[in-house]
């Protein structure tokens, strides 16, 4: 209040002090980071927006044709309920359709499936998503933290029958592509050596389990996601172990790494604080990236596996065209992938001292 | 009289290599003495650092120390430093013997503070209570013409090229070692630069108790901070002396030639020759005297026979079987 009425008598000075605190703000690194991702998001929804309905087919012709196919109607009948059902006029022009959609999304409202009985598309998210976000996030966490743990053992151990061993592996399994690997389980070991029983672990949770924090449930879920989680670590732990080998390698080079120790330093607080920390550096970028892709989930593998959660989804909404649920399922993928990629650009300021200049305002 | 500090003896180092063995370091030998600057020079790829990293046994895994022994003294303890196990050379690296190496531009670890490297250094060899040891690096900093405050709590980033030297021969006086050895400290940095550093180690050494061992290209910095010079030509020393001697009565053509192509101790510039022909290769060396292909006194037998270091004067020693014609030239 009593800058108030100081700046009142100064007003020619308070313009310039309010021009320098815009260019302040203008220049600030975190704003200008949150804009960009802003727009990015923005044409990856009109993008996919367009795209979606660039796709053959429309949501209409394939419940006609499911209809005719499952009940054995005609194509009148099929038309009939399929006009009753839809309450959507999908013959507006696709710039309306675009102007309406991207009105309601400002208002939060992420519209409602053409199937599943109309639930809202937030409430599909909400009911899948978290399954996946489990699934995926545990193998991610997984993968990484032993992935990095290799690839240390890799590059300290280098050249020896281990090292041999351990980079092969890590070649191989990151050369197969996932769905593969989770075919091969269901064959070997359900089929075939009946050790799994596959049907029983389909689902997220087992029938007439009791959410809640009791042993029996977290036992169940992780029953359940067992597989799924097993084939992502199996198929990404290779590309850290890897990546943190070739790293720690240039990093062993470093000068303050043979400092460390002349400076007589024991060797576990070397490979921790000195090679360690400044090897795993470049890999966080990445783990934020790959945190974005947790959303999206594994389309292929949760189908495989019938497990529940939001990659399951999209693929049956793009079965049946779905353009709702498609739309609101990209428009989280999206989101999450620019917002990991921010995070990732913030906390790298705060991990390595040296970019942490480039994110303070210019003095 | 005063105590030797450091005696090395018939050391031999090589690296195996694609095209052949590396002779590194071949037999060199020398003493070093308590308070006593000592420096090495010679042309790059001579084996000065080498040597260096061999006495703190800091040499790359593909190296082989072949043959020699290297012995510390201190209160009358003897340490054969190529038989120390683990535990008791991490314990002699840095508090007996401080490296400091060459290009320590990136001598630092990036993410950590200039204080928490110091006490990560202090904490490594048994010395607890920080207060105790900021006192002690804070005296240090001073010393070596910095501003504590400025310089303790910053990232290594932040400082500049000479002043990370200078906060790295700090850190090496942190443990008061008995010797240090500084490779090259003072290249890749500026002319000025250069200068406060040597004269912030002139500094140290007239209030400090330590002996220094100085390795340089440059015989203008040895100049001015050793007591004695050793010239080091293909991985062997070939003359050792007096700093006085080595400029100004140098009986190794090959001191000779490096001693004509620099200002000398009083001041006077002579005439720049620089040495013709080219380094010796350390995998396939000249028979006899390395030198002789590049030698204007080369006779039959320098192709022949490898001359060993002999006195020459007091003090004085050179491998060269024609020292005396080089004498009557100059
Ligand atoms: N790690 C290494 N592997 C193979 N050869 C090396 C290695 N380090 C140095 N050398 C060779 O050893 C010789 C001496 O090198 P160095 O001790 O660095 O000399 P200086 O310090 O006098 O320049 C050079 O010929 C160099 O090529
Ligand atoms: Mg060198």
């Amino acid at each position: 209040m009593a800058t108030q009425a100081i700046s009142t008598s100064l007003a020619p000075q308070k313009r310039t002090s309010l021009k320098v605190y815009f260019w302040r703000v203008a220049n600030n690194y975190v704003l200008r980071r949150v804009i960009k991702a802003l727009a990015t998001i923005f044409v990856v929804i009109t993008v996919t927006f367009f795209i979606i309905r660039l796709m053959p087919s429309n949501p209409v012709d394939i419940f006609i044709q499911e209809q005719m196919a499952l009940y054995n109607s005609s194509y009148q009948e099929a038309r009939d309920r399929a006009a009753a059902l839809f309450a959507i006029d999908l013959t507006a022009p696709v710039t309306q359709q675009y102007l309406d959609y991207m009105g309601n999304l400002l208002r939060g409202d992420l519209g409602k499936s053409y199937r599943s009985q109309g639930a809202g598309v937030a409430d599909i998210i909400k009911q899948f998503l978290p399954w996946t976000l489990f699934s995926v996030g545990t193998a991610l966490f997984i993968s990484f933290t032993l992935g990095v743990a290799l690839g240390m053992v890799m590059a300290y151990r280098r050249e020896t029958p281990l090292d041999y061993v351990l980079s092969t592996f890590a070649s191989l399994v990151s050369s197969i592509p996932n769905y593969l690997i989770a075919i091969i389980i269901i064959v070997t070991f359900g089929s075939q050596l009946r050790i799994l029983n596959i049907a029983q672990m389909r689902g997220s949770i087992s029938p007439g389990v009791q959410p809640g924090f009791t042993l029996k449930f977290i036992g169940d879920v992780l029953y359940h996601a067992a597989l799924p989680i097993f084939v992502y670590v199996l198929t990404t732990i290779g590309s850290w172990m890897l990546a943190m080998k070739s790293s720690t390698v240039a990093t062993l080079e470093e000068d303050y790494v043979t400092v460390a120790r002349a400076r007589g330093l024991k060797d576990s607080r070397i490979m921790t604080s000195y090679v360690g920390r400044n090897a795993a550096l470049p890999l966080f970028t990445q783990l934020a990236i790959s945190i974005g892709f947790v959303v999206g989930g594994s389309v292929l593998i949760e189908t495989i596996f019938v497990y529940q959660g939001i990659g399951q989804q999209l693929l049956k909404a793009i079965n049946q065209r779905d353009y709702p649920v498609m739309q609101g399922i990209f428009l989280i993928i999206t989101v999450a992938v620019v917002f990991a990629n921010l995070l990732a650009d913030l906390l790298y300021g705060r991990l390595d001292p040296r970019i942490r200049v480039g994110s303070e305002e210019t003095k | 009289m005063t105590k030797t500090v450091l005696e090395v003896k018939n050391l031999w180092v090589e690296y195996p290599a694609r095209r052949g063995v590396v002779q590194a370091v071949r037999g060199v030998s020398f003493d070093l003495c308590q308070g006593e600057t000592l420096a090495f020079i010679g042309e790059s790829g001579s084996g000065k650092t080498t040597l260096g990293l061999a006495l703190v046994r800091l040499l790359p895994k593909s190296a082989r120390v072949r043959q020699g022994n290297i012995l510390f003294y201190q209160n009358g303890r003897v340490q054969d430093v190529l038989a120390l196990s683990q535990e008791d050379l991490r314990q002699f690296r840095w508090r007996d013997c401080a490296m400091v190496f060459q290009g320590a531009q990136n001598s630092f670890n990036p993410v950590l503070r200039v204080e928490s490297q110091f006490y990560d250094t202090a904490r490594a060899h048994g010395m607890t209570g920080t207060a105790h040891v900021k006192q002690r690096a804070i005296d240090l900093l001073r010393m070596v013409q910095l501003d504590p405050n400025r310089v303790f709590r910053s990232f290594p980033h932040e400082l500049s090229g000479g002043m990370r030297q200078r906060v790295l021969i700090a850190l090496g006086l942190l443990l008061q070692p008995q010797v240090i050895i500084l490779d090259e400290p003072t290249t890749a940095l500026d002319i000025l630069t250069q200068r406060s550093i040597i004269e912030v180690l002139r500094k140290l050494k007239k209030e400090l108790d330590f002996s220094l061992i100085f390795i340089s290209h440059d015989l203008s910095l040895a100049a001015e901070l050793a007591d004695r010079v050793a010239t080091v030509y293909a991985g062997t020393i070939v003359e050792i002396g007096g700093v006085y001697d080595i400029f100004e009565r140098a009986r190794h053509p090959y001191t000779q030639a490096l001693t004509h192509s620099v200002p000398t101790v009083t001041g006077d510039l002579r005439d720049l020759t620089s040495i013709p022909g080219s380094p010796p290769d350390l995998i396939v060396l000249p028979p006899g005297c390395a030198f002789h292909p590049r030698c204007p006194f080369a006779t039959q037998r320098c192709k022949e026979q490898e001359p060993p270091l002999e006195p020459v004067g007091e003090g004085q020693f050179a491998a060269c079987w024609n020292w005396r014609e080089a004498m009557n030239k100059t």
